[in-house]
């Protein structure tokens, strides 16, 4: 894969991946605007502020937009996530110059209408309201509650907290676009039918003379452990299956150690099929129809996760397997050909993600978003095959311990409970 | 039938069998049957045990997985070219020689049934399942997929295998291939691979159970405690993949709902039910689909309300609009844009190599068009008024079906 990168004079940095044969682009535009740059107190104010965005700009009313995007036939989507809000799109490659100028409408001159506004809260309340009775939405939301303080930025989901949107002003979704929405610490990504050059001009164009507002003002936050194990359990009425999240919170992106993380997530429970956990708990006891485990990529410590939807009778056996797997990992219990079978899983998924024109632009962006140098492509293979047995255990042990966690499960009454 | 496709971009091979079975061989009794069977196919063969598949196509990184709808029942593997190989070789063992023994069927039954629950935990799987059922009155798409618990919990070994092999074979088997080498030595490995393995004698005549006509309004209701936001579905009698009308239902799905639904997104905000129904706080989410099946199916409209609006008023918004789309055709603004979601849609698709050749299988497999290209020309040549006559030729009352998901208060 072959990367190209360039910079404004504003301090947005450009990267760009072309791909023969194709006819799409895959465009992603990070700012620095995700629940970690949020003010604190303030969780949803960011998603708010995105979502308001999507609905017209100074020169094109909602309904002008909407005609722009869909002339194009392109698809776009604007989320917030723990380190960036990220605006990502797919166009027919000839459409990037018109692409890019409908995201640099969105993104600079934006209409945040009060109008707009109460619709975008009308939506985001409804969609809180569906989240209350949606078991995985229940389970992320407490176990956040759990781990995370209450002013710290992972606290909350991106989708924020009900009284902040409800009471979230205008005014304030105005100041946040004017103080978060800005070039410096931007990244726009291009993979697919198009050149550095063209993606050059085209992103000079569009966002050539966007300046940098004032000084970011930097957010003071504090280190996370969990001292014990915490569980919750919450009853969601009439439904069928419970939701299990049991977890930790997880380190930086830019943690030397994040390399040996990934391999140790995946030997112990990433994947259903390939990981100890999803083997044991589905395919040798038939506990549960998924199981696997997640961590996320953020300047902070992002959760690391494990996800199982289990009928309620089992929950309490699943639970107790998907620990005791981890603790064989904790004390080496690990089988030579399952670390390397993690091992070749990850670095073979690196060249069957190149099977996409967003899987490339997505490779790309978390090498930019946490500056992990120009030759990442090259040394990010031999640094996985490079992971030790001993380097797995350390890492699940300083993480992952299964002692102290925070289990979340949310569904019908268990059975103990009902008794 | 082997089908192979030159994708140059990326050092992969995706490599989809698609066989064909599904709800729609299916009679009540077994129904899920052909869902269950496709968890077995994971549970091994002589040449290779239980979990030696996970773990070779998990050592290539390969994204793999597999799938049953009402038609058909689908295995993909996408790995780096160099191990395309080892996936023909898998897949042609699996196709003949998977074990379904006793003790995995059990096993995996608990696994199905979890599936089974998870789903029930969504209203719209709820609310949908029921919608489909009092659509049909005697085809078995009324059945569904994954089968009713009941049904799974009883499903014996025996009955597997028979379905296993009588329906598993080459002579009832798509082979489509996408990848970075030569379409002739693609296909050319791929037949190889297949060639040797014994067809099936028992495949017997196709399914045939005409559904009547549809002489009116059918209409349902669920109710479940707590569950989520209200919902309003309807399911519109529509022909097969194969009729001639199916690339303007494809467009008219575009013109009332965009090509990508979802209320967080930027796009499809011009169609006609967005404007209608979500940007008049009515709905938080609208959607109308319409799918390429064997046999005719549903064209499938709904929405997820906003809390203190009612299903009537969605449904009289949403009945307002379908009426409307049949009595004025679209501009010629909106069929511009409908024309090119459509075509962007279409190479978003194909620029990733496992959507190309699924692509290229599901085409292939519901009779559809000859080749990707045979469809997108279809789609291309679709006019503003064969989209308008699709609208008035579906959305009549007497093929109708409603449903509503009233959440109520928990005890």
């Amino acid at each position: 894969m072959k990367v190209e990168r360039r910079r404004l004079d504003n301090g947005l940095r450009i990267a760009v991946a072309p791909i023969a044969d194709l006819r799409s682009t895959a465009v992603l535009f990070a700012v620095e605007a995700g629940a970690w740059f949020e003010p604190v107190g303030r969780a949803g104010v960011a998603r708010l502020t995105a979502q308001t965005m999507l609905r017209g700009t100074r020169t094109k009313s909602a309904d002008a937009f909407a005609d722009a995007m869909d002339a194009l036939g392109a698809v776009a989507r604007l989320d917030v996530g723990s380190h960036a809000a990220i605006f990502s799109a797919q166009c027919l490659g000839d459409d990037l110059g018109a692409l890019l100028s409908l995201m640099s409408e969105v993104l600079r001159t934006p209409a945040l209408a009060p109008d707009d506004v109460e619709f975008v809260r009308g939506q985001t309340l409804a969609q809180l309201e569906r989240d209350e009775r949606d078991t995985r939405a229940v389970v992320d939301r407490v176990w956040r509650e759990l781990v995370y303080p209450k002013l710290h930025p992972f606290h909350a989901p991106a989708i924020g907290d009900a009284a902040v949107v409800r009471l979230a002003t205008p005014e304030e979704i105005r100041d946040y676009h004017e103080t978060a929405i800005r070039p410096d610490g931007g990244i726009l990504v291009v993979a697919g039918a198009t050149t550095a050059d063209a993606v050059a001009k085209a992103a000079a164009r569009s966002f050539g003379d966007w300046h940098v507002g004032g000084p970011r003002v930097a957010r003071d936050i504090p280190e996370v452990a969990l001292a014990a194990t915490i569980r919750r359990t919450e009853v969601v009425p009439d439904k069928t299956q419970s939701d299990v999240l049991i977890g930790w919170p997880g380190m930086p992106r830019t943690d030397p150690r994040f390399v040996a993380a990934r391999v140790t997530n995946m030997v112990y429970a990433a994947d259903t099929f390939a990981s100890r956990a999803g083997n044991v708990i589905r395919d040798q006891l038939g506990l549960a129809y998924y199981v696997f485990s997640g961590m996320g990529s953020s300047r902070g410590q992002s959760p690391w996760i494990v996800r199982m939807g289990v009928n309620p009778q089992n929950v309490t056996r699943a639970i107790e397997v998907a620990l005791e797997e981890l603790r064989k990992v904790t004390i080496g219990e690990i089988a030579d050909d399952d670390l390397a079978l993690a091992k070749d899983k990850l670095v073979g998924e690196l060249d069957v993600a190149l099977e996409s024109p967003g899987g490339v632009a997505s490779m790309v962006m978390e090498a930019e978003l946490f500056d992990l140098g120009e030759d990442h492509f090259e040394r990010y293979p031999r640094e996985l095959r490079a992971v030790s047995k001993e380097q797995v255990v350390e890492t699940a042990r300083t993480f992952l311990p299964p002692e102290r966690h925070a289990e979340v499960v949310a569904g019908p009454p268990l059975p103990d409970l009902a008794a | 039938m082997i089908h192979a496709l030159e994708a140059r971009h990326a050092p992969v091979v995706s490599l989809w069998v698609w066989y064909h079975v599904g709800g729609r061989n299916e009679v009540p009794g077994t129904t899920g049957m052909s869902h269950f069977l496709e968890h077995m196919l994971f549970k091994g063969t002589p040449s290779h045990p239980k979990g030696d598949l996970d773990r070779l196509l998990a050592r290539y990184g390969a994204q793999w997985n597999a799938f049953t709808n009402e038609d058909v029942t689908c295995y993909f593997e996408t790995i780096p070219k160099a191990r395309y190989a080892t996936a023909l070789e898998l897949e042609a063992d699996r196709m003949r020689n998977a074990l379904i023994s006793l003790e995995e069927t059990e096993a995996e039954r608990t696994v199905i049934v979890s599936e089974r629950e998870g789903l029930e935990n969504d209203p719209s799987f709820l609310l949908g399942e029921e919608l489909q059922a009092v659509a049909f009155s005697r085809h078995p798409y009324g059945q569904g997929v994954i089968g009713s618990k009941d049904e799974i919990k009883l499903m014996g070994r025996d009955g597997l295998y028979a379905h296993y092999r009588r329906f598993y074979a080459p002579n009832n088997a798509y082979v489509v291939v996408a990848g970075d080498d030569d379409a002739e030595r693609l296909a050319a490995m791929a037949a190889d691979a297949f060639a040797k393995l014994e067809p099936s004698k028992e495949l017997g005549e196709p399914p045939k159970a005409p559904e009547p006509p549809q002489r009116g309004e059918r209409r349902i209701v669920v109710r479940r405690a707590g569950g989520t936001l209200p919902l309003v579905m309807m399911a519109y009698r529509a022909p097969r993949a194969t009729d001639s009308t199916a690339p303007a239902l494809t467009a008219l799905a575009v013109a009332l709902s965009g090509t990508s639904g979802g209320s967080d997104g930027a796009s499809g905000r011009s169609s006609r039910l967005q404007r209608a129904i979500v940007e008049k706080g009515l709905a938080t989410d609208v959607d109308a689909s319409f799918r390429l099946t064997k046999d005719p199916n549903l064209f499938w409209v709904d929405a997820t309300l906003r809390p203190e609006v009612t299903h009537a008023d969605v449904e009289k918004a949403l009945l307002a609009e379908l009426d409307r789309i049949a009595r004025e055709p679209i501009t010629e603004a909106e069929f511009a844009r409908v024309r090119r979601q459509l075509m962007a849609a279409t190479a978003f698709a194909t620029d990733t190599v496992t959507w190309r050749a699924y692509r290229c299988g599901e085409i292939l497999s519901t009779g559809a068009a000859a080749s990707i290209a045979d469809w997108y020309d279809k789609l291309a040549a679709v006019t503003r008024d064969q989209i308008t006559a699709a609208a008035v030729a579906t959305f009549p009352e007497r093929s109708r079906n409603v449903g509503w998901f009233v959440p109520e208060a928990a005890d």
